[in-house]
């Protein structure tokens, strides 16, 4: 009784759920823009790099040694108290823009690393069938890149995710925010923590859940096809 | 027999690990008391453990016996604390009256070797002098007229126990200028956000009082404890809380002020206390 009494005190009295709730949607906010905009340019990264223009694959190498040997806390702080300090830009901004960069470099070279591993051979069968080579990389490289890169791209997600949980840096107020806040109310540090940490092992099976179930798609129209 | 060999092999570098990790033995009696401390605005650890050891050698205390231990806030030096990582945390009395109130695990420990005292100010950007001199005018008149004695009795001597300390609404004053002033939330009851997200605490109380004097809209921004410095310098805040101005001469009176910024006249001032795990 005396548990739920405190967990009750901690998470949910006084409106704390609805902070936490908010906390979270901010957490959620900066993890969905980074991922849909590294993602892109992650793609375009990864382009310049298996490109044969020269300063383009220079760029792309260094783009991706630079921002995968740095850590994000640094590059986040760098650009919201140095390079967009005076711009009048949202913190929540300069955090998507910092995570976005970030997540490129990483897809960048899940991308790279998954288009290597496709098989040459079919593609070159395909042009030869008379395909057009947007025809080829559509209908034979994409569905094999994406069934190869699947897996790292989640655990990219569920990285991303925590990597977000360093924005209380930048006056940002998010889920990881919200529990430091709670715990210095309440003083118990450690049941509020272990509920912080439900709640991102809530949302890594959320992300999760969503590859498992457009895996369970596929393979359903691939059985009815079949 | 090779096999047999590499099972041993790896059995005693598992053995050897284990000693090499957990120690062998009996504790040492003598290994010295770990004291937990929360990173200043600006002073350093190397910084602030000379300045602790000078302190001891005045109070001839034999200064090898401790080792302080920094933390970047009160969370993480509590669960230190709690978990045997350290002996002791060193933090304000207020502080500690607040913690002790909510956690039975802890307690004031009487017999503190060491009586610093700590005062708090306002750190602003060192070409803002205009706004310094406005927040000491207006704390000035605080401490006249008896408003900073009734705030500190409210939030701090005297306060009721059984609840988080009140919010404190921040007056608005159309089309007047913003004051921006980052708060950590790291230290009720001076600095803490209520279960509804509000900062609260003696320090907002404070600021709502100095906005309404300045007749100057004050707006809070809640910003992680070792972000402040950075904060100020960029110009993303005017104002940072807790800035500390010593009351000893073992540290000079702007160790916590980072370059390029002023310090207030003090608002506050807090005996550094030890506390210990109950038995």
């Amino acid at each position: 009784m005396e548990l739920f009494e405190l967990i009750n005190k901690i998470f949910i009295k006084d409106g704390a759920w609805l902070t936490i709730l908010k906390g979270l949607g901010v957490t959620i906010e900066i993890s969905l823009l980074s991922i849909i905009l590294g993602t892109l340019l992650g793609a375009a990264i990864c382009f310049f790099r298996l490109s044969k223009i020269k300063p383009l694959e220079i760029f792309a190498k260094a783009y991706i040694a630079i921002i995968r040997g740095s850590p994000v806390l640094m590059l986040l702080m760098l650009l919201f108290y140095g390079v967009f300090a005076r711009s009048g830009m949202s913190p929540v901004m300069v955090a998507v823009i910092t995570f976005s960069m970030h997540t490129a470099a990483h897809v960048a070279e899940l991308l790279r690393s998954a288009l290597m591993a496709t098989d040459k051979g079919q593609i070159e069968a395909a042009r030869t069938l008379g395909f057009s080579k947007i025809q080829a990389f559509r209908l034979v490289t994409l569905p094999q890149l994406t069934r190869i890169a699947k897996p790292v791209y989640q655990s990219t997600i569920i990285n991303l995710i925590q990597w977000t949980s360093v924005v209380g840096y930048v006056t940002i107020t998010d889920l990881t925010r919200v529990i430091n806040n709670t715990a210095s109310r309440t003083m118990q540090p450690m049941i509020t923590i272990i509920g912080g940490m439900i709640i991102y092992l809530a949302l890594s099976y959320v992300v999760q859940g969503i590859f498992h179930l457009t895996d369970a798609k596929k393979q359903k129209s691939e059985e009815a096809a079949a | 027999m090779i096999r047999l060999k590499k099972i041993a092999s790896l059995f005693l570098i598992c053995i050897l690990a284990g000693i090499f990790f957990t120690g062998c033995g009996e504790e040492k009696s003598d290994h010295p008391t770990k004291i937990g401390m929360i990173q200043y605005l600006n002073a350093s650890e190397q910084k602030m453990s000379e300045i602790l050891q000078k302190a001891e050698e005045k109070a001839k205390i034999k200064v090898t016996n401790y080792q302080t231990i920094f933390f970047k806030n009160l969370n993480s030096m509590q669960l230190a604390l709690l978990s045997g990582d350290i002996d002791q945390m060193s933090t304000y009395r207020c502080v500690a009256d607040y913690l002790v109130a909510r956690d039975a695990q802890i307690k004031i420990l009487d017999r503190s070797s060491v009586h610093l005292k700590d005062s708090f100010c306002f750190a602003v950007r060192s070409e803002k002098v205009e706004l310094k001199d406005s927040l000491n005018k207006a704390l000035g008149e605080m401490k006249q007229d008896g408003t900073l004695e009734k705030l500190t009795k409210e939030y701090i001597t005297e306060p009721d126990k059984s609840k988080d300390p009140p919010a404190f609404e921040i007056q608005h004053f159309d089309g007047a200028e913003t004051i921006k002033v980052a708060v950590t939330g790291d230290l009720p009851p001076l600095d803490l956000v209520l279960a509804d997200g509000t900062p609260a605490g003696f320090n907002t109380a404070l600021l709502a009082e100095v906005g309404k004097r300045l007749q100057k809209n004050v707006e809070t921004v809640q910003i992680e404890s070792d972000s402040r410095a950075a904060a100020l310098k960029a110009d993303l805040v005017d104002v940072s809380f807790w800035a500390v101005l010593p009351e000893d001469e073992e540290r000079p009176a702007d160790f916590d002020a980072p370059a390029g910024t002023i310090l207030s006249e003090p608002y506050f001032s807090d005996e550094i206390i030890h506390l210990e795990r109950t038995e």
